[in-house]
């Protein structure tokens, strides 16, 4: 849910970044905050187990400036991608403004990328949103892993509803700032 | 029910929100308070204890309060509509605001939790009536501030910023 406060001059917006465990989400989140201009960004938030997996979400504020009077602000967060933490992606979900949908391109990976979307669809309509009229891109991460499926196959089998999709090699930095650029353009074409 | 895509809070209601938030802190005697909404973004802070660590602790506590509604949910309860938080010096007590804002009063040992109980049901109860006018004005409001201008500012601002 987007925020528009008129009084303070401030708009919100909750930006989350969806998909397996090892898929990439936190990668993309730490390439944005170690690539952008620091005057932009917040302090990045990781609550993380002892081996560096995510337990409840990342965290990272990012600050657009002024944009015709208003303080425009986009907040990334990620989920904790390994299955067991299902009700804990559904916390985070909520409010949610866009997703982005990273899948790992590993032919391995595939059985489990199309769980995850599909457990998406249930937790979507769970918080009362409908998935095709939402703002939503895939991104189609580590391109450059010998075991990659082509990407029309991708396509084919896990962008059903045709939205927008990005290549990435998120380690490094390959495709994560257009898929930023993608998805922050079309939560906002949907304020 | 349908979520809302937006919410627009106009400078009439952030007064009357910080108005109550204000008379809440200093009737508990608490350290600040804050009202965030469940998405975790931040909407009004009172007190000087939180204001700079305002945008971590709303989507931190955000996270905590609907996680907790989830346990909820697992151990057969309706729901949980509040937490409190415990520490040596500071406490913090948090409550629902209808099913959209969250209230967190932040309080240390000269104040009582049987205070704070009391005095943040009835502040939510005044939230929750600001939520509803709140509610009613967002789309009449909303056009006035997201027009063709600012979208077109928004894209280029994005595609400035946003790049490799």
């Amino acid at each position: 849910m987007a925020l528009i406060n008129i009084a303070t001059h401030e708009i919100h917006c909750k930006i989350v970044y969806y998909g397996i465990g090892y898929c990439g989400k936190t990668t993309n989140l730490q390439y944005v905050f170690k690539s952008i201009n620091p005057k932009a960004r917040g302090e990045m938030l990781s609550i993380a187990t002892e081996t560096e997996r995510t337990l409840f979400f990342d965290f990272l504020p990012l600050d657009l400036g002024t944009v015709h009077g208003f303080r425009t602000r986009f907040h990334l967060y990620t989920v904790p991608g390994q299955v067991l933490y299902e009700r804990t992606r559904l916390a985070v979900l909520s409010g949610a403004d866009g997703i982005v949908f990273v899948v790992d391109s590993q032919a391995e990976k595939f059985e489990e990328n199309v769980q995850s979307i599909a457990e998406l669809e249930v937790n979507m309509r769970r918080i009362g949103k409908d998935l095709g009229n939402f703002p939503f891109i895939m991104q189609w991460n580590k391109r450059d892993m010998p075991s990659a499926l082509p990407v029309n196959v991708l396509e084919r089998y896990l962008n059903r509803r045709r939205v927008p999709s990005f290549e990435a090699i998120a380690c490094d930095g390959k495709g994560v700032f257009a898929t930023l650029r993608a998805i922050s353009k079309n939560v906002m074409a949907h304020l | 029910m349908e979520q809302l895509t937006n919410l627009v809070i106009s400078d009439r209601e952030l007064a009357f929100i910080s108005a109550a938030l204000n008379k809440l802190m200093n009737d508990t005697n608490a350290t600040s308070v804050m009202l965030i909404d469940k998405s975790g973004q931040v909407i009004a802070t009172q007190g000087t204890g939180v204001r700079r660590n305002a945008t971590s602790l709303g989507a931190l506590l955000a996270g905590a309060f609907s996680s907790s509604r989830h346990i909820a949910e697992l151990l057969g309860e309706k729901d949980f509509r509040t937490i409190f938080q415990q520490g040596v010096k500071e406490n913090i007590f948090t409550t629902m605001v209808e099913e959209q804002w969250l209230l967190v009063i932040v309080f240390d040992k000269l104040t009582h939790i049987g205070l704070v109980k009391v005095l943040s049901k009835k502040a939510a109860d005044e939230m929750g009536r600001i939520l509803e006018r709140v509610r009613a004005d967002t789309t009449r409001t909303k056009s006035s501030v997201i027009n063709v201008q600012f979208r077109s500012s928004v894209e280029d601002t994005i595609d400035l910023l946003f790049r490799d």
